[in-house]
């Protein structure tokens, strides 16, 4: 009889001593390694959380602290936005209101607060394309 | 008159190739098994995402056995070869006994093809790139205890172990119906691939059903080892995580996972990757991609070549029976586990940790987490566990990843 044709015969006769040993061998193996595993992920989380939460402090302060003489530069910013906040008209092309806010919004939106940002005309696109159409393809034609 | 015998050998033909011939009993058992839970996924919406395509793969599997035939080659003589009006130009041929044999290949069932996905452990892994790109790690980084209760969670895996053990499995089919405790398809369905590939119709079903029955089979547990103060803790809320330390968790998960346990790192791999895809915040497309189109495609295939396997003769067994219960089994225990470690947790904080959320543990997300969220919510309706309960959620995900990583090096 070949090797083979003996060895379902061999593990389907477990006794019942083997059958324990197995056990007891999966489960405290089991127990101990999934145990141990999360256990040290969980101090590298927080060591890793600790790191990160200090030079991210550590990085504000200085910010903080090099913000600190440029006060007089901020107001005078401030005074710019005041000026800038009385433009001329913008050319709206007959487009409603509405229309006209929304896209103000979604231009402040991709810009950031940072950036200032004047919009000085919005004219209808002479493409017959809708707007979702245009986004499909922005979608699928944009590079990676 | 001619016309008349081919017309009617036509229709024998037709006749003798049939099901009508050549199913057998357990065939038509099946189908109306099928037919069954295509009623639960469509009419209950248990889990038909997965139910309906595994139901309708064991529909057809029934119907058509040959749908999941492996490819074969026919050898025929010459004169074998003229009776049958097989040509036999252009086909390998090879002598045997001096007499001359010509190939006639017979291609594979269409699921057959498919199913090598699975057989070869690639679709669990890519399963889990998707849920890594729709996974928030977040509570998990705010909270790392919490993997204590996913880990806990692991316990029953083991247990059933032995249980299995005892009722006459082997070693690996044992290790392969244990992992159901995981509550975690994908997870279940890669070890049984390796371990036991023949029980991958009744563990992948078993697998799926209890995911789905997790609101109806955790709440009496978790009501049964937890009083009602504990059930009221009202916890902490969690802190604000940084982009940074999301970005940083997949990628040091993975180094140590794949170092200590590389047989986790196909799984945990795939998570953390797509994970990365998601926090990065520079790969939107891709990550767009790994979540909806390529993990709807993989669960398409998953699911019907899943549901392929449970042809009549495989399924109708006393294993089969053997293997629900056990399932079952584990199910419990993980849950029982995650809620008694969740109470230890509660005696160590001092009442700050609800064991609600120890339930939570068994991976199957985000359902386990919203099952805590609602047994705390009818105790206390203004206590909000959800956010609380996805860390040991997301945490079970990784500790069944590391469980099934043991128990395919110990008996794989």
């Amino acid at each position: 009889m070949q090797l083979s044709a003996l060895l379902p015969m061999l593990t389907a006769e477990l006794s019942l001593a083997e059958k324990g040993i197995s056990s007891a061998k999966v489960i405290l193996t089991g127990f101990v390694v999934v145990f141990a595993v999360l256990l040290l992920l969980i101090m590298i989380i927080k060591i890793y959380s600790a790191i990160v939460s200090k030079a991210q402090s550590t990085g504000l302060r200085t910010k903080k602290k090099s913000a600190v003489p440029d006060k007089p530069k901020s107001a005078e910013t401030k005074v710019k936005i005041v000026r800038e906040q009385q433009p001329a008209e913008a050319q709206t092309d007959g487009i409603p209101e509405e229309v006209i806010a929304v896209i103000s919004a979604a231009v402040a939106t991709m810009y950031g607060g940072k950036d200032k940002v004047r919009i000085k005309s919005v004219k209808k696109s002479g493409s017959k394309r809708s707007a979702w159409a245009n986004a499909g393809v922005i979608e699928n034609t944009r590079p990676f | 008159m001619e016309i008349l015998t081919g017309f009617l050998d036509a229709v024998k033909g037709i006749f003798y190739s049939s099901g009508l011939v050549n199913l057998n009993w357990q065939n038509y058992a099946m189908i109306a098994i099928s037919c069954v839970l295509l009623y639960l996924a469509i009419k209950k919406q248990y889990e038909p995402l997965l139910l309906l395509p595994i139901a309708f793969g064991m529909l057809l599997v029934n119907l058509y056995p040959e749908i999941m035939s492996p490819p074969s080659v026919e050898l025929l003589t010459q004169q074998q070869a003229d009776a049958a009006g097989f040509n036999t130009a252009g086909h390998a041929s090879q002598v045997i006994n001096g007499v001359t044999y010509f190939e006639n290949p017979t291609y594979g069932g269409l699921l057959y093809y498919l199913y090598q996905g699975v057989k070869l452990g690639i679709y669990p892994p890519l399963i889990f790139l998707g849920i890594g790109c729709m996974t928030d790690f977040g509570p998990l980084i705010a909270n790392p205890k919490s993997l204590i209760l996913g880990a806990a969670a692991q316990i029953g895996i083991f247990i059933t172990f032995t249980g299995a053990i005892f009722l006459g499995f082997t070693e690996a089919e044992a290790g392969a119906i244990g992992i159901i405790g995981g509550a975690d398809g994908p997870t279940a369905i890669y070890v049984t691939t390796k371990l036991a590939p023949h029980l991958l119709g009744s563990i992948a079903i078993a697998a799926y059903s209890y995911m789905a029955l997790v609101p109806i089979i955790q709440p009496p547990i978790m009501k049964l080892l937890t009083t009602k103060k504990e059930r009221s803790v009202v916890m902490e809320q969690l802190r604000p995580v940084s982009k940074l330390e999301k970005i940083l968790f997949p990628i040091i998960v993975v180094i140590l996972i794949a170092i200590f346990l590389p047989d986790a790192a196909p799984l945990v791999g795939m998570l953390m990757l797509g994970n990365l895809f998601k926090e990065s915040g520079v790969v939107d497309r891709i990550a767009k991609a790994a979540q909806n189109e390529l993990m709807n495609i993989i669960t398409i295939f998953l699911g019907t070549t899943v549901g392929a396997t449970a042809s009549g003769t495989n399924f109708l067994k006393l294993d089969t029976i053997k293997i629900i219960v056990l399932g079952l089994i584990a199910f419990c225990m993980g849950t029982a586990f995650g809620v008694l470690f969740g109470k230890l947790m509660y005696k160590f904080t001092g009442g700050k940790i609800n064991p609600l959320i120890g339930s939570a543990g068994v991976s199957a997300v985000p359902m386990a987490a919203r099952v805590s969220q609602k047994v705390g919510q009818q105790e206390n309706p203004g206590n909000f566990l959800l956010m609380h309960a996805m860390g040991p959620n997301v945490a079970g995900v990784i500790g069944s990843a590391v469980a099934a990583g043991v128990l395919l090096n110990v008996v794989g």
